[in-house]
């Protein structure tokens, strides 16, 4: 079976839609039906609020989360009591919010749920060191989401699906550009151990790596004034460590130096670039390297050929075109099922 | 008055709050909620847990207990919100049941624990109908649901629930659906009218928990900082204030960060006032900030930071600072201070016992009316026979009240220019009696080795002459 076992040997993956009504849910869903066929114990949780009978934002039905029996879930109370199904509380979080407390459960009977966990990369990732602890759980799976509106990256976990599909873009030629920028985000090469050590408390400004390999702090507070930045590089070196955002500004200042093909930037994980793909690519072209503190492992990308909008896109040209530019197996996530 | 509000005005009370580990809001919250107390028996009684916590954390025998003990405090969650709504007799959801459920597992992993460390105070009870009520069949998890076995009629809801597929037979799906809610919605009564009658035990086993906690920490900071029980006396008006060896934690520990150590000072106070005299960086305010942080740590049952100390019971303490500009109310440092002055000397024309610590009082006006202000002050608080030390650079004012003087500066000792930072070398901060009234005409020399311009300071002794002439 396509991709489950490897999510078991990881431990812990997470589902990413690149866009709302990519499939992202129906991935999940499948994964967690796998998964429960095979005897595995999953614990499921979701960045912010998602499970909704109607999407949010495109008011179009949407398929519920449904948990299997024996399962484990963590969500806000105030969702938690809304529930049609039997579950038993196991675990309360003593921090609430106005939302109320994080609820973990184990579901006693298939049922549908919302799904709403942790919202920072924190405490998602204290969820999914703390799961496998507490529970007998063999796989921590997490609804993820790349967005500027969360905070929560989806790389605490060891293992990534992506899905992406005509709601992304209706174009296939576009669709399969603007997915092959995300996956080669995600494949940038990993930032050696010694150096993430140094780096990954810091999580505010940025940094200069010295050609000693010494972190220095040149007090720039932000990466939204690329002048600033491209001055300290002039006198600092050629190696910039940014843990927040890193945008169009900061990359095309990066890729106009005179010493482009020389610099290296180090990102906390691919879901901190948000630079558009020309941007992205040219700076890369001039020589430019970009490395990541935290890398996950891309497992396969979903692909779903409908869109609300009712395009249909051809599922075997979509699918091929695709695995012609990626090096991880791409499925149609309606066949799947099949 | 509370905690909070003593934090707000004794220098260095709040820093021994945050140097107290406690595992969260919940325990700081009932810490700043704890009231001055004045009665000597209560105090004592405190003193004794207090005693046996620190028996405890220094019995080796005790220690892996005492590691249990430390884990259960950061497991109580914080449950004020649903304790309210029981008391209230709200309907409890699922999630509130858990917590109870849970809490009353703790209450009996408590007093295991406390048992078997040896620590008889504040255990928190036992609530077996509690933890019966909230596990029907008794497997002793922390777990929890609306069993079946609560109700019939819902557990005949679930099974019709069970055998209807909501895709094929939706309305018969959707009107199991809100019975289930309905019978829940029953059992959830059920069980929140039965643990309203152990609400208050819950609610004292609550408090209890955070009690333990905050004697734990009282007794680390003791060890930590080397302070020891007060004796309380009680009774006549005649008490003396007695300290040997008092620091200031606060001071100590940020002149341990360039290697330096607290000189401690000793002191006594009777009744009645008493003028502090010594000269610039003398640690004159110091001494009245750490008898204030002291008196008030005693009366909220802390060890005190001293070798020895016997401390008499007052309703409260005052430390006027005077550098309290309220320049948002329109009123100088002077203006802020004599208003201060003025509310307390009401409350003590009421009758009430309190420790009064001033420093330099009208030091900020002309010096002919500001040493008259003090004098008066002085007047006052004698003829009210208040205990209060007031410190002060103005001399010979034919006063007849107890001084004391900052033994002080050894000039002799100093080589070059003097670092404000090794000032602690070349003082002696120990305090003598001072029977003649003059102040220390210290200030020019100390200017001078601080390194202040030469022409600048004969300038200034030029005028020292004239006015002594």
């Amino acid at each position: 079976m396509p991709f489950v076992d490897q999510i078991i040997r990881y431990g812990s993956l997470s589902v990413v839609g690149l866009g709302k009504n990519t499939g992202k849910t129906e991935c999940l869903n499948y994964v967690m039906r796998r998964l429960s066929e095979m005897r595995k114990v999953v614990a499921v949780t979701s960045i912010g609020i998602d499970g909704e009978g109607v999407d949010q934002v495109t008011f179009t039905p949407k398929p519920s989360i449904y948990l299997e029996k024996g399962m484990y879930f963590t969500t806000l109370s105030s969702f938690y009591t809304r529930k049609q199904f039997q579950a038993e509380i196991c675990h309360v979080e003593n921090a609430g919010t106005v939302l109320g407390k994080m609820v973990t459960a184990r579901v006693l009977e298939r049922g549908k749920m919302v799904l709403a966990g942790p919202s920072d990369t924190v405490s998602l990732q204290r969820w999914v060191s703390r799961i496998p602890e507490r529970f007998p759980v063999d796989v921590c799976l997490v609804d993820g989401a790349i967005s500027r509106l969360s905070s929560a990256s989806p790389v605490v976990t060891r293992s990534m699906v992506l899905a992406t599909g005509a709601a992304y873009s209706a174009n296939v030629r576009t669709l399969v550009e603007r997915t092959r920028f995300v996956y080669d985000t995600v494949r940038l090469p990993q930032a050696p151990s010694g150096l993430r050590e140094k780096l990954e408390q810091v999580t505010k400004g940025i940094r200069i790596i010295t050609d000693k390999g010494e972190i220095t702090d040149p007090g720039v507070r932000s990466v939204l004034l690329p002048d600033q930045v491209r001055k300290v590089l002039e006198t600092g070196g050629n190696r910039l460590y940014v843990p927040g955002v890193v945008g169009n500004a900061l990359l095309k200042a990066l890729g106009e130096r005179k010493e482009a093909g020389e610099t290296e930037l180090y990102v906390r994980d691919f879901s901190r670039i948000f630079a558009e793909p020309r941007v992205f690519y040219s700076f890369l072209r001039k020589g430019g390297r970009i490395l990541q503190l935290f890398t996950t492992h891309l497992l396969a990308i979903c692909v779903n050929p409908l869109s609300p909008e009712g395009i249909r896109l051809k599922s075997e040209e979509l699918v091929d075109k695709m695995q012609r530019v990626v090096e991880v197996p791409v499925y149609d996530i309606k066949k799947i099922r099949s | 008055m509370n905690f909070a509000r003593f934090a707000e005005r004794i220098d260095g009370l709040q820093y021994m709050a945050d140097k107290m580990e406690l595992s969260g809001s919940r325990v700081r919250r009932y810490l700043m909620q704890s009231n001055f107390c004045s009665n000597g028996d209560v105090l004592n009684s405190d003193f004794d847990i207090l005693q046996k916590a620190l028996d405890i954390l220094s019995d080796p025998d005790a220690m892996s207990g005492v590691m249990q003990l430390r884990h259960l405090f950061a497991q109580v969650h914080d449950i004020q919100g649903t304790l309210h709504a029981l008391s209230q007799r709200h309907t409890l959801d699922e999630v509130e049941l858990f917590e109870i459920k849970y809490f009353a597992t703790l209450c009996s992993d408590f007093r295991n624990v406390c048992t078997l460390i040896g620590f008889p105070y504040e255990n928190p009870e036992d609530l077996p109908q509690v933890r019966e009520l909230l596990d029907p069949h008794g497997t002793g998890t922390v777990s929890f649901q609306l069993y079946d076995c609560y109700s019939q009629s819902l557990s005949q809801a679930r099974a019709l629930a069970r055998s209807t597929d909501p895709e094929k037979e939706p309305e018969t799906w959707n009107t199991v659906q809100d019975t289930i809610q309905k019978e829940e919605l029953a059992v959830r009564e059920m069980l929140s009218q039965k643990l309203n009658t152990s609400y208050q035990v819950l609610r004292d086993n609550f408090d209890r928990m955070a009690r333990i906690e905050i004697w734990f920490a009282k007794a680390d900071l003791a060890v930590r900082y080397e302070m020891v029980r007060p004796d309380i006396v009680t009774g006549s008006a005649d008490d003396q204030l007695h300290i040997e060896g008092m620091i200031n934690p606060q001071i100590a520990d940020i002149l341990g960060t360039v290697n330096k150590t607290f000189q401690p000072v000793s002191i006594t106070l009777t009744s009645g006032p008493c003028l502090l005299t010594g000269a610039n960086m003398s640690g004159k305010t110091v001494v009245l900030k750490t008898l204030a942080l002291i008196q008030t740590l005693a009366q909220f049952s802390f060890f005190v930071p001293a070798r020895r100390a016997s401390i008499p019971l007052v309703k409260d303490v005052f430390l006027v600072i005077g550098d309290k500009q309220d320049q948002y109310r329109g009123l100088s440092s002077f203006a802020a201070e004599m208003l201060q002055l003025d509310r307390i000397m009401a409350v003590i024309r009421k009758g009430t016992r309190l420790l009064l610590l001033v420093d330099e009082p009208a030091r900020t006006t002309n010096p002919v009316e500001g040493a008259a202000i003090l004098c008066a002050l002085v007047d006052f608080l004698e003829r009210y026979r208040t205990m209060s030390l007031v410190s002060t650079h103005y001399g010979d004012l034919g006063l007849s009240c107890r001084k004391l003087r900052v033994s002080g500066f050894d000039t002799a000792k100093v080589k070059g220019r003097l670092d404000p930072l090794m000032m602690n070398d070349y003082m002696d901060y120990s305090l003598t009696e001072d029977k003649d009234g003059s102040v220390p005409m210290e200030a020019l020399p100390i200017a001078r080795l601080l390194g202040v311009d030469d022409s600048f300071i004969g300038s200034a002794q030029k005028y020292v002459k004239r006015t002594i002439k």
